[in-house]
């Protein structure tokens, strides 16, 4: 729960970037970006293309192709991955060698070079993105240190000479003039269509996806998000981007060192997209024509690169972690605030009602039970106790190297009801609902959820069927709203493409959806509010409300009334009994008066064994329970 | 006897490797930020010992301490001011960005600097125990080598020693299990990142400094140090130096080997294939899985 220590950030600008995203529905999604660029590069394209500043231009905006793609794919979702500047290498080699050996053209082999770029990727990252976080980092850091070895080695590709090739990105021949500009006008139209659709993914609804993904991949999967799916679908698009920046690089430049693909070229890369800012596009952009203007920009600051790019680096990070285009937006935020005191005041007097508000005394429950829950499960079975079983857990052993974790556990849950799972620390509570929620596979026996084996599926998939569950701590998601975090258990994207966001977002539907179930739980008031800045108790109504808005049929929850106060969880124990009328909740708690008070049902589990199930009558008489929870 | 020779020169480079290694992950522990600056440390003691000596003709050992105090200064001054902005303040920088980007903006900084100072050919520190390699059963002991071996046995046990003896070091441990839990029962982990950073950036200088006459200097090699460094702490799951230790002696050993009998031309392309392999199947026994989630 400390990393909800400390506050952060963009609360207001996510949620006000939304309502001007509404108001001005007529421009389309994630346009504006991508016709500056065009605009403005056309007009730098055509008056200086043949002077030092467009030539400039067009080499940088050669490396914003691949910028804009690193930050959907590290920026925005923080899949580190070093494989950049190995695959703007196959890109760039691969169109020099098709031109040079082959004759063919730049265009033609740019094409070919981007689909082999991609069917690589497809490969290669099939297997590397089994990793997260640092191991991902790593071994993707092997791939530019193998590639250099190969280059270096070989004479097929120029060696540490180079390849340079006669072919140009503008097809057809002309005058040197022609060439030029019209070269310099393909990259340009390039980098905005790659711009066009980066933005439009990361504003989808698989946007959030991706945003949930990067802050906490095991919270991403428990919520339905395709882990494995989206991780490859980014490394893919981040490959695709590099090979291109790649083939438009060798058209224009007619000439590739063996410097492109070196791991220094890879941090170059990364420089670019880290002071232009990591998870906008157009900062990974902006970076990008920062860094190449300033190598020329004189002669001792050229000389001086590396002292001048560690300065930068360090002052702007130090400044805004989320680089230039945080500053540009804290910036913004700042001068509206200047011009605009009576709006500021508005905001003021919103969040005053919001703290006002800020607890559990406007729960409208009957009016959650009539609405949130599915009908279809309303209707499910004959009304009372001991409907069909809903989940069987069937001998269930966990260990870990020798450690036994879980011993012969199995229970079984009827379809509504409130269950509670006890035990002294380290008994197995946690390692249990894991295991029935799919993120730890267990040694030996199934888990059984209406009739079907899910034992070897993954917690996404879980998902879909049913289950839903909260953490032992807090996982929601910082820096987005309190809406956005409801919304990702809400969202329809789980068997989408990334790339069909780049045409229409559902992200509208999951949000009225969110905004549904906050409403029936007496929550609306919250939705805009940045997670963060929301007592610990709200935080744990916002996860219950994530964990409920996708109406499931099992609602795993680890722990919900830790950290409360004795009147917060009576109010939390009355909303679990009116929830359990409809639908199974398995509870792992520690406050025995509470458990004994609200479930129908207790399992108690000590060193890994059930040696415990019953009523809460014989809960309280039970001499196990007494000398195991109690202590006497 | 190419096989024993072969091990020999292994063990050697592994114990650079395994020292770099070692001095990432330990400030890694206390201080959560991966050090991809230490090789430019390294870089400095040995090239700035080289420029005193030969170019200043100073006394070498007035230009080995002159250099030792510049480094530790420089560790100490960054330290206090970067590092102090970046995490002490009232929002401190979480993630990827502090992790990684400002040791590696630091590292840009010393090589820019370096190069001003030092220009761009090859120099090393100058030899300070010369003379023909020891033969001993048709083994080949070259005594720059043993040097560095020596080197990297003193600094590692005196690390052991300080970890394992010393109240210091059982607070060292405890901040990097838990910085918060130190935090509360009065450890300072503040003074633990800065001692360990001005620590670390001396005994890479030491090391550059030693290694030196073998390999030789540009301003531009302290990268390819911090990544071997950074290779075999990965191994290590960053976070465990005795591991990291092991790590950089197999991986020195293994490049020997290969280099030796598979091919000295992609030698270094076989081990990093194999390194990434091993990262890909085994990502739980190396470590990986607590590096991510800790």
């Amino acid at each position: 729960m400390n990393q909800f220590l400390a506050a952060p950030s963009r609360a207001f600008q996510w949620s006000s970037a939304v309502a001007s995203s509404r108001a001005a529905r007529r421009v389309p999604r994630g346009a504006v970006p991508p016709v500056i660029v065009l605009v403005v590069g056309a007009i730098i394209v055509l008056n200086y293309g043949l002077l030092y500043t467009g030539s400039v231009f067009v080499l940088s905006a050669c490396y914003a192709i691949v910028t804009a793609g690193m930050a959907v794919q590290i920026g925005f979702s923080q899949q580190i991955a070093f494989s950049q500047s190995v695959f703007f290498g196959v890109g760039a080699y691969g169109v020099a060698m098709l031109n040079t050996h082959l004759h063919m053209s730049v265009l033609l082999s740019g094409v070919i070079m981007v689909v082999a770029a991609a069917l690589v990727a497809l490969l290669l990252g099939s297997v590397v993105t089994r990793a997260s976080g640092l191991a991902l980092a790593v071994a993707t850091l092997m791939l530019p240190l193998i590639a250099v070895g190969y280059v270096s080695g070989t004479g097929f590709l120029g060696g540490p000479v180079g390849a340079p090739l006669s072919g140009t990105l503008w097809p057809g021949s002309g005058s040197t003039t022609l060439v030029a500009l019209g070269g310099g006008l393909i990259v340009v139209v390039l980098l905005a269509a790659v711009m066009f659709m980066a933005s439009r993914i990361l504003s989808s609804d698989i946007g959030l996806e991706l945003f949930v993904l990067g802050v906490d991949e095991r919270t991403a999967a428990a919520l339905g998000v395709r882990t494995p799916r989206r991780k490859l679908e980014l490394f893919v698009l981040g490959c695709v981007c590099a090979a291109l920046g790649g083939v438009v690089y060798a058209g224009t430049q007619q000439f590739v060192p063996e410097t492109v693909i070196d791991p220094t070229a890879e941090l170059a890369l990364l420089i670019m997209l880290f002071i232009g800012g990591r998870r906008s596009v157009f900062g990974a952009v902006v970076g990008a024509l920062v860094i190449q203007y300033l190598q020329g920009a004189s002669n001792w600051v050229s000389v001086n690169i590396l002292i001048v790019e560690g300065l930068l680096l360090t002052v702007v990070l130090l400044v805004d972690p989320e680089g230039l285009s945080g500053i540009v937006q804290t910036g913004i935020a700042w001068l509206r605030r200047k011009s605009g005191p009576a709006a500021a005041d508005g905001e003021l007097a919103a969040g005053a009602a919001w703290e006002a508000r800020d607890d559990l005394a406007g729960l409208s429950l009957s009016s959650m039970l009539a609405d949130s829950l599915p009908a279809e499960n309303a209707a499910a079975g004959p009304a009372g106790l001991g409907g069909a079983t809903l989940l069987e857990v069937r001998s269930v052993f966990k260990e870990y190297g020798g450690l036994s974790v879980l011993h012969d556990v199995s229970l079984a849950l009827p379809d509504r009801g409130l269950f509670a799972l006890c035990g002294p620390n380290g008994a197995g509570k946690s390692t249990l609902l894991n295991v029935i929620g799919g993120s730890v596979a267990p040694s030996s026996g199934e888990v059984i959820l209406s009739g079907t084996d899910i034992t070897r599926r993954p917690p996404h998939e879980r998902f879909y069927q049913g289950i839903s569950r909260t953490f032992q701590a807090v996982h929601l998601i910082k820096g987005r709203t309190v809406l956005d975090n409801v919304a990702v258990a809400c969202l329809a994207s789980h068997t989408a493409s990334i790339v069909t966001r780049i045409g229409r977002s559902r992200l509208d539907a999951a949000r009225a959806k969110a905004a549904r179930t906050l409403a029936d739980l007496g929550m609306a008031h919250l939705a805009d509010r940045e997670v963060s800045s929301l007592t610990l108790e709200m935080q744990r109504m916002v996860e219950l409300a994530r964990a409920l808005a996708s109406s499931p049929r099992l609602l795993l929850l680890d722990e919900p009334a830790s950290g409360l106060s004795e009147e917060q969880r009576q109010r939390l124990a009355a909303l679990l009994v009116t929830l359990a009328e409809r639908t199974c909740v398995l509870l792992v708690e520690h406050d025995l008066a509470l458990v004994a008070q609200v479930s129908e049902r207790i399992f108690v589990l000590s060193g890994g064994h059930l040696v415990f199930d019953g009523g809460p009558a014989d809960f309280r008489s039970s001499p196990v329970v007494n000398s195991l929870l109690v202590g006497s | 006897m190419k096989f024993g020779n072969l091990i020999i020169a292994g063990i050697v480079t592994g114990s650079i490797y395994a020292v770099f290694a070692v001095c990432v992950s330990v400030w890694y522990r206390v201080s959560n930020i991966l050090n991809l600056a230490v090789g430019d440390f390294a870089m400095v003691g040995a090239l700035g010992v080289d420029n005193l000596y030969r170019v200043k003709g100073l006394p070498l050992p007035v230009a080995v301490i002159t250099t030792l105090v510049v480094v530790a200064a420089f560790a100490y001054l960054y330290d206090q001011v970067v590092l102090r902005l970046a995490q002490d303040g009232r929002r401190p920088i979480e993630g990827i960005v502090v992790t990684f980007f400002f040791t590696f903006a630091l590292s840009f900084f010393i090589d820019g600097v370096a190069k001003v100072l030092f220009g761009t050919d090859v120099h090393a520190a100058p030899t300070l125990w010369g003379g023909s390699s020891l033969t001993l059963a048709s083994l080949n002991f070259p005594r720059a080598g043993l040097l560095v071996l020596a080197c990297a046995i003193i600094i590692g046990g005196a690390f052991w020693v300080y970890i394992r003896f010393t109240l210091g070091g059982k607070a060292l441990e405890a901040s990097g299990e838990n910085a918060v839990g130190a935090r509360i029962v009065g450890i300072d982990t503040r003074q633990y990142r800065r001692l360990i950073f001005v620590g670390t950036a001396l005994i890479a200088a030491v090391f550059g400094i030693v290694e030196s006459p073998i390999t030789g200097f540009t301003y531009l090699s302290g990268a390819t140090i911090s990544l071997t460094g950074f290779l075999a702490a990965a191994y290590g799951g960053f976070r465990k130096p005795g591991r990291a230790l092991v790590a950089g002696l197999f991986i020195g050993v293994l490049e020997a080997l290969l280099g030796g009998y598979v091919s000295a031309q992609y030698g270094d392309t076989v081990l990093y294939a194999i390194l990434a392999a091993a990262i890909l199947a085994w990502p739980r026994a190396l470590g990986f899985e607590s590096a991510v989630s800790g």
